[in-house]
């Protein structure tokens, strides 16, 4: 008889009570074959395989990560509640070490989603890795935290969210953003003033194959975690890589994704994209959980693999070991050269952001102080298409006092501003604030 | 009258009935032969009673159960066709397991087409090695039975009998159609002779109305048509219990049934009249089934269980059973001594049980009175602690809805009902421990046999209407038509009770007991692209376990 022979949490919760609107790829239907697939596997009936089951998130949760506009009812349903939900309930699994590794099979996603929410961006309204992250953060005392995205698109929210903290290594790969949404993802993207280099974007060409991910992984992805040594590491598992899916142009298949699952090792994974519902999700995720719990994964494949995965061009190849190298001189190598900033500086940038699915349009300007005591405080200011005009004030975990000052003064001058709501979010002493 | 009988580990009930009267009940030992335990408990109940009287008869059983725990299954081979996932030599069961090429998807669409000539090899293997049974199972079969049924149709002539896995639940889980597919395969000889032996002696007492056979589930089957899946009349003693216990005592709001035996006490949740279901099947022996049960957990501490001080003065109750009570000539105490010492059972050797309590007794540093009332106090807290955890583990089952995860229906049992020999005795100290009202109905020593003699027959049908692919499907009936796009909900309810309803008559419902209640039922639109391609409708309707209209009891 089977067994597990690592103890792993399943978090499955497909919402088949919930969709964007009826014919978007975000419905109903999306984890319905997935569902049938490891019903069918037995999966669950492996000792070693624990399924628990979803909880809602409160806003209190959400609070950590966001600055929801005007609030967190305004821009959540119960589905993304429970999505983020069913992240925590993973994290409790692994950290309360009732499972080695964990698996949120959860939906909707939420990598696309940013700090400011004004709305749905990418299927996303609630980073539910961030979320997640800033729950272990606060309850389980861990600081080092390293983020895998291997979903298609570029986590551009999760990237937004930790570009200026130096404790969370946010490593994405995904097809090059010249050619799929949200169009950013590029490798002189490296984080914030006070987080250089802990942003990493591995922008991978159309067409890419098993070989080009496994090899971006080991080359690049493993090197890197093992300099940055985290507490826990994160998989944000998209699944649109697949030469299945219908919205990108990736070439990966269900045994590469369990081959790179083994390899990686996450702490926990969380489901993110992946939209090629019938001949793509079902044996990925399969694949996923099997190799979570450290079961022989060579038996699954897609039925049509043998007729349609086409190994990786050679062209492809010899682009990505180039990528590879360059980012291997930026990142491992010293390669890039951290720009100097003096003690204390406030550096400003301006952003506009779009929110396609609701179709808003933002306009963020940031204030951070340089420092490096601590991840540094900063301020952003939003003026969004809906008429929302806000400020939110970030203070880091364990804040030094000058960065703490600054962050405060911030938010009394917002108070006193034009704006219609000023947040604070001090997660140092776990409040979050509205006026 | 209505004859039920209940084999259970050491003792066999049988209890006769007329309306709402329980007119007699006996109790004999379980004997090593099934059948002449049988014969016995008839012959006793039957004694002056006219045999034309009995109109309809039922049994619990533990032929199925003893046969799979003790091993004693038919020698059974298997061909299986999976498909990629998990490599399905890791459900290698019996002497004689193939795989062989083919393979369907989750829709049940062709993947890979049946390899006729490596089935014919398989069956050929199975044969040389002088099995005679088999058991045929695919991988999402539930979907589409063509490559079970083109697979029994190639090799039936070479076998006596062929089990097929998609009639055995509509339920989605490979693994389990494969071993319940496997004991009702290998259960098939054995079960065909038991049912053979016992029409024979009802015939032969002149016993004809309807006979039944008790499930897991809490429902009966009758007897003649339960070879064609003997595995489901396997693990119904904690059915019957439960069954008893709705039939004596209605169990209304939430009602925690605890029926304490000699060696275990089973425990269960009713809500409203209703004993929860496990939703994917019962373990039976080694194996994890399809078959439906209601939800039971057996805690190894009865009224025979070991009580043991442990040297830091802590009482264990349970789980081992070392031979009879001290008070009839064992050499453990028991829990049944305490009671013996206290009075409360005027049965067997109270001067040995009172010395087996002294001695614990001077363990704890009280007298023989004062240890017997602290082993009833441990025993009670034992059955409390596993109750509660029991009750946690119903309430933490995941669910996939937005609308269950916001109105969880969480079970917190009301109030508690118990069966079983010393139920009477126990209950005050099971009362305080759980902190919840107890009641214990009459004829609580025979529950069971009483909930065998009333349970109704129940059935179940999952259908799956794919209208993409043109099809709906009913596996547990052998059904597949052909549909069209216009298929609705409404045409697959109205399907779906006609099913229910013939194949609950053919296992033996009568036509004033067909309660159909839909159990789960979901319709999703199915999407191409951004072409809607057809409808997948998912329905499980069942007829519910439920008491008998002659069982009139004014409760
Ligand atoms: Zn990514
Ligand atoms: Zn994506
Ligand atoms: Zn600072």
């Amino acid at each position: 008889m089977i067994s597990a022979p690592r103890k792993t949490g399943l978090v499955f919760f497909p919402a088949f009570d919930w969709a964007i609107s009826p014919e978007h790829p975000e419905r109903e239907e999306r984890l319905l074959y997935t569902q049938d697939q490891v019903m069918e596997e037995g999966l669950l009936d492996i000792p070693g395989i624990v399924e628990y089951r979803v909880r809602p998130a409160a806003y209190e949760d959400i609070q950590r990560a966001h600055f929801c506009v005007p609030d967190e009812a305004a821009v959540t349903t119960k589905s993304h509640l429970i999505s983020a939900g069913g992240c925590l309930v993973a994290a409790d699994a692994v950290l309360k070490g009732e499972v080695e590794s964990a698996f949120a099979l959860v939906r909707p996603p939420g990598h696309h989603a940013m700090r400011v929410v004004h709305g749905n961006r990418g299927f996303c309204n609630i980073n539910i890795e961030a979320v997640m992250i800033e729950y272990i953060r606060t309850h389980y005392g861990i600081r080092k935290v390293a983020i895998v995205d291997t979903d298609c698109h570029h986590g551009d929210g999760t990237q937004d969210i930790y570009w200026h903290d130096p404790n969370t290594l946010f490593i994405s790969i995904h097809q090059d953003g010249r050619t799929l949404y949200p169009g950013s993802g590029f490798p002189n993207e490296s984080g914030g003033p006070n987080a250089q280099g802990k942003t990493v974007n591995i922008p991978l060409p159309p067409q890419t194959g098993e070989k080009g991910f496994l090899y971006a992984l080991d080359e690049l992805v493993m090197p890197l975690l093992e300099e940055f040594g985290p507490e826990i590491v994160i998989n944000s598992a998209g699944q649109d890589n697949h030469f299945n899916d219908p919205i990108t142009n990736m070439n990966f298949s269900a045994r590469g994704y369990a081959v790179l699952n083994k390899r990686l090792k996450p702490d926990i994974a969380v489901l993110e994209g992946g939209y090629a519902i019938e001949n793509a999700l079902p044996y990925v995720n399969v694949g996923i959980i099997m190799a979570m719990a450290g079961l022989d994964t060579s038996f699954v494949k897609e039925p049509n693999y043998e007729k349609d995965y086409r190994p990786q061009s050679r062209d492809v190849t010899l682009n990505i070991e180039q990528l590879v190298e360059t980012l291997k001189d930026l990142f491992l190598w010293g390669g890039l050269k951290k720009k100097p900033y003096d003690e204390g500086q406030i550096l400003e940038r301006k952003r506009d952001i779009f929110y396609d699915t609701d179709g808003i349009q933002e306009r963020q300007n940031e204030k951070i102080r340089c420092c490096s005591h601590c991840a540094g405080a900063f301020s952003i200011s939003s003026t969004a298409s809906t008429g929302q005009h806000i400020m939110g004030v970030h203070i880091p975990m364990e804040a030094c006092p000058a960065c703490r000052k600054t962050a405060l003064n911030w938010f009394q001058t917002g108070r006193k501003g034009a704006f219609k709501h000023v947040y604070l979010q001090d997660r140092d002493r776990g409040v979050y604030d509205v006026v | 009258m209505i004859l039920g009988l209940d084999v259970g580990g050491t003792q066999t009930d049988t209890v006769l009935i007329d309306g709402d009267r329980i007119l007699k009940a006996t109790k004999i030992p379980t004997g090593d032969n099934l059948l002449l335990t049988l014969r016995t408990a008839l012959d006793g109940i039957l004694s002056g009673v006219e045999p034309e009287q009995i109109e309809r008869m039922a049994f619990s059983t533990t032929l199925a159960t003893n046969a799979i725990v003790e091993d004693r299954l038919g020698r059974t081979g298997m061909i299986i066709s999976a498909g990629p996932g998990i490599d399905p030599a890791c459900f290698s069961v019996g002497p004689s397991f193939h795989v062989v090429e083919g393979c369907l998807d989750h829709q049940g669409f062709e993947a890979v087409p049946l390899d006729k000539s490596s089935v014919m090899e398989a069956a050929e293997k199975i044969q040389e090695e002088g099995i005679n049974t088999i058991g045929v199972v695919g991988k999402f079969s539930v979907r589409n039975a063509a490559h079970e049924l083109q697979i029994s149709d190639w090799v039936k002539g070479l076998f006596s009998h062929v089990a097929m896995g998609h009639s055995v639940s509509g339920g989605l889980n490979f693994p389990r159609r494969i071993f319940t597919t496997y004991l009702n395969a290998s259960l098939h000889e054995l079960h065909t002779a038991f049912s053979g032996a016992l029409t024979h002696i009802l015939d032969e007492k002149n016993l004809h109305g309807p006979r039944y056979l008790l499930k897991p589930d809490g429902g009966t089957i009758d007897l003649m048509r339960s070879a064609g899946s003997p595995a489901r009349t396997a693990q119904s003693g904690p059915a019957a219990s439960v069954m008893g216990a709705l039939a004596l005592d209605g169990c209304r709001g939430a009602t925690l049934v605890l029926d304490v035996g000699g060696t275990t006490t089973d425990m269960s949740v009713v809500l409203d009249g209703m004993p929860r279901l496990n939703p994917h099947g019962v373990k039976l022996g080694l194996y994890k089934t399809l078959i439906r049960s209601i939800i039971t957990h057996s805690l190894g501490t009865g009224g025979d269980s070991v009580v043991q001080v442990k040297t830091n003065g802590k009482m264990t109750v349970g789980p081992l059973r070392k031979g009879p009570p001290v008070a009839f000539g064992g050499a453990v105490a028991t829990p049944t001594d305490a009671l013996v010492t206290l009075g409360l059972l005027a049965l067997g050797n109270k001067v040995a049980a009172k010395a087996a309590m002294e001695e614990l007794g001077s363990a704890l540093g009280c007298n023989a009175e004062a240890a017997a009332e602290r082993v009833l106090q441990q025993m009670a807290e034992t059955i409390a602690q596993s109750a509660r955890a029991f009750v946690y583990d119903i309430n933490a089952q995941p669910v996939y809805t937005i609308h269950q995860v916001l109105n969880e229906e969480k079970i917190v049992p009301a109030s508690v009902l118990i069966v079983g020999g010393p139920a009477p005795h126990i209950a005050p100290y099971v009362e305080k421990a759980l902190g919840l009202p107890c009641r214990v109905p009459p004829h609580y020593d025979v529950a069971n046999a009483v909930g065998a003699a009333v349970a109704r027959v129940t059935a179940q049908v999952t259908l799956q209407a794919d209208t993409e692919r043109g099809t709906v499907i009913i596996p547990e009936a052998g059904e597949e038509h052909k549909t069209d796009r216009r298929f609705d909900m409404d045409q697959a309810i109205a399907m779906a009770r006609k099913t229910l309803c013939r194949q609950a008559m053919t296992i033996g419902a009568e036509d004033n007991s067909l309660e159909t209640v839909i159990t789960e039922k979901q319709v999703f639109n199915m999407m191409r692209g951004y072409r809607t391609v057809g409808r997948n409708i998912r329905l499980k309707m069942s007829i519910t376990p439920g008491l008998i209209p002659q069982w009139k009891r004014s409760l």
